[in-house]
């Protein structure tokens, strides 16, 4: 059960007003930032990854409990910023080159930040150059690419190429998803992981993290 | 038959030179029914044309179009000026387009087919981020109580305004029949369980511009083809099938049609669905998979006794890297189709 139930609630039911008021209520009380996120936030995300499995809630919930989790989150990231309180998991996320879809890059970020992970997006049409330089800089746990075309996979190759080139390949898991994508395309590419959806992106990259 | 202009486009010395020339991309469009030996000249999938084209009134240029997102509500007069019926397409693959129908309707036998982005998933393509603000149309939130809802509401109005200058156009020069694409119109975007609470979203989304793009057609005398290869539950197929009441219906590989025909009344044929967006790879979907699946989906509509033409899920890019993998299954299918007779009627 989650500690505050009005931010649980809200955010399970993709309520982001509701979900700005629980938290300002709870902050005011004297709640500190990462007891709201591990006590109530994550717990309403898994909560609502389950509700996604279960074939209970859709990609409209999931971007609506997304949605609430951002407005809580507003409120949360000055407060840790100015405490010096970090999130474990840097994840960075990005629609592979000459890809311009992003819809389902943004519904596995806002799944993966919903979950308590720190996303750095990258946006759409992400070159292999770029991937490589927000890992050097960044120093992410995990690279997560999206793909929406036939025509545009092989970047994902190709990315996954320029990471070992620059020597950082073993530094990071490497996710990969998209319409077109399959768990067999990941490992002949040489990825760590293959998510056919958001809810399974976030199982994956917990399950990837616990076995390094 | 396929959807396949695209892959015969890349037969040619110059693929990108032919799909803006009206006469070369005729000329594509007639090879591919002739290679396929279908009376209908289904042409190119570029769903980014009605897009370009109205975004080319806001003065934004082809080269941005596809990046570009309203961000907020237009003022009215800026909206109005948006959603006039009067402007003629007039990017240059839009021009290719409507030049190809003439070269059909005059130089060849063939029916000749138009081809538009459905209303709703233009108005997903004018947004950042639309399946939250759809999400929350669905949720009851409404246009006073926020501006994405309100911006939302606005590109529904500009996005059928475009598609209706678009059809008007194709119209205009030749199409007897136009596919109307709306893979937006699925459970990605329009959340089943909102549905099921009384939501009025998909109503006035999705059916009600194309119940009036319809009439528009009609009206012309022109068929609907309607085209949806989103994952959809069967009270979407069954308002597609009995309300819109196309030609043709064709469905994603995630339908069985078999299963759908009992939704679909029987002057409605079904075309599709073998899954040729995994056709690039040769261990995800081998040839002899495909041609299981043809002889399936073949036996399986004659049982139901459903009219039904065998085809793919969606249209067959060309992948470079890929194109002898893609090649051997769409003739795979297609032989396999004609030896058990690509059409069945009931």
């Amino acid at each position: 059960m989650a500690e505050n139930n009005e931010l649980y609630n809200a955010i399970l039911n993709g309520d982001a007003k509701k979900a700005h008021a629980a938290t300002e209520v709870a902050l005011a009380a004297g709640a500190q930032p990462m007891e709201l996120i591990a006590d109530s936030m994550v717990p309403a995300m898994n909560e609502v990854g389950r509700l996604f499995e279960a074939e209970e809630y859709f990609v409209p919930e999931l971007l609506l409990a997304g949605r609430a989790m951002k407005s809580a989150m507003e409120l949360l990231r000055p407060l840790m910023i100015a405490s010096g309180q970090k999130l474990s998991t840097r994840i960075v996320i990005g629609t592979v080159k000459g890809d311009l879809h992003d819809i389902g890059k943004n519904i596995v970020a806002s799944m993966l930040e919903g979950s308590g992970f720190e996303v750095i997006d990258l946006g759409a049409d992400v070159s292999p150059e770029n991937f490589v330089a927000a890992v050097e800089e960044r120093k992410p746990q995990v690279v997560c690419m999206s793909a929406l075309l036939t025509v545009t996979m092989p970047a994902m190759k190709t990315t996954i190429d320029a990471l070992v080139s620059a020597g950082l390949r073993k530094q990071v898991k490497v996710l990969i998803g998209g319409a077109p994508v399959t768990s067999q395309y990941a490992r002949e590419i040489g990825a760590d992981g293959y998510s056919e959806n958001a809810s399974g992106a976030v199982s994956l990259v917990k399950s990837l993290l616990t076995a390094a | 038959m396929p959807i396949g202009a695209d892959l015969v486009l890349h037969e040619e010395s110059e693929p990108g030179r032919a799909r803006n020339d009206g006469h070369a991309l005729g000329r594509v469009i007639e090879r591919a029914a002739r290679r396929w030996e279908t009376p209908l000249a289904v042409p190119l999938m570029d769903l980014r044309l009605e897009k370009i084209d109205l975004l080319a009134l806001a003065g934004v240029p082809a080269a941005k179009a596809e990046i570009f997102h309203f961000e907020a509500p237009l003022d009215e007069d800026a909206l109005t000026a948006l959603c006039g019926e009067e402007s003629v397409p007039g990017c240059a693959g839009s021009r290719a387009r409507d030049e190809a129908l003439d070269f059909v309707r005059a130089q060849t036998d063939l029916i000749p087919v138009g081809m538009a982005i459905g209303p709703f998933s233009l108005t997903t393509r004018l947004l950042a981020d639309p399946i939250t603000l759809a999400a929350m149309m669905g949720a009851g939130v409404t246009a006073e109580e926020s501006d994405g809802v309100q911006l939302l509401n606005q590109c529904l109005r500009m996005a059928e305004a475009a598609v209706r200058r678009s059809v008007r156009s194709q119209i205009e020069h030749g199409a007897r029949a136009i596919m109307i694409c709306e893979p937006a119109a699925c459970i990605a975007f329009i959340s089943p369980r909102q549905l099921k609470a009384g939501s009025d979203l998909f109503e006035r989304a999705v059916m009600e511009p194309n119940l009036r793009l319809k009439a528009l057609m009609e009206e012309a005398g022109c068929d609907l083809i309607f085209h949806d290869c989103g994952e959809l539950i069967g009270p979407m197929v069954e308002a597609f099938a009995q309300r819109l009441h196309p030609v043709v219906l064709s469905l994603g590989s995630s339908r069985k049609l078999w299963e759908d025909a009992q939704f679909v009344p029987r002057d409605v044929v079904l075309y599709g669905n073998l899954p040729t967006k995994s056709f690039y790879s040769d261990s995800a979907m081998p040839v002899a998979e495909v041609v299981r699946r043809t002889k399936e989906l073949i036996q399986k509509m004659k049982a139901c006794g459903h009219p039904h033409i065998v085809g793919s899920e969606c249209d067959v890019l060309f992948v470079p890297e890929a194109r002898d993998a893609i090649w051997k299954k769409v003739d795979a299918m297609v032989a396999c189709a004609a030896a058990g007779s690509c059409c069945t009627k009931g």
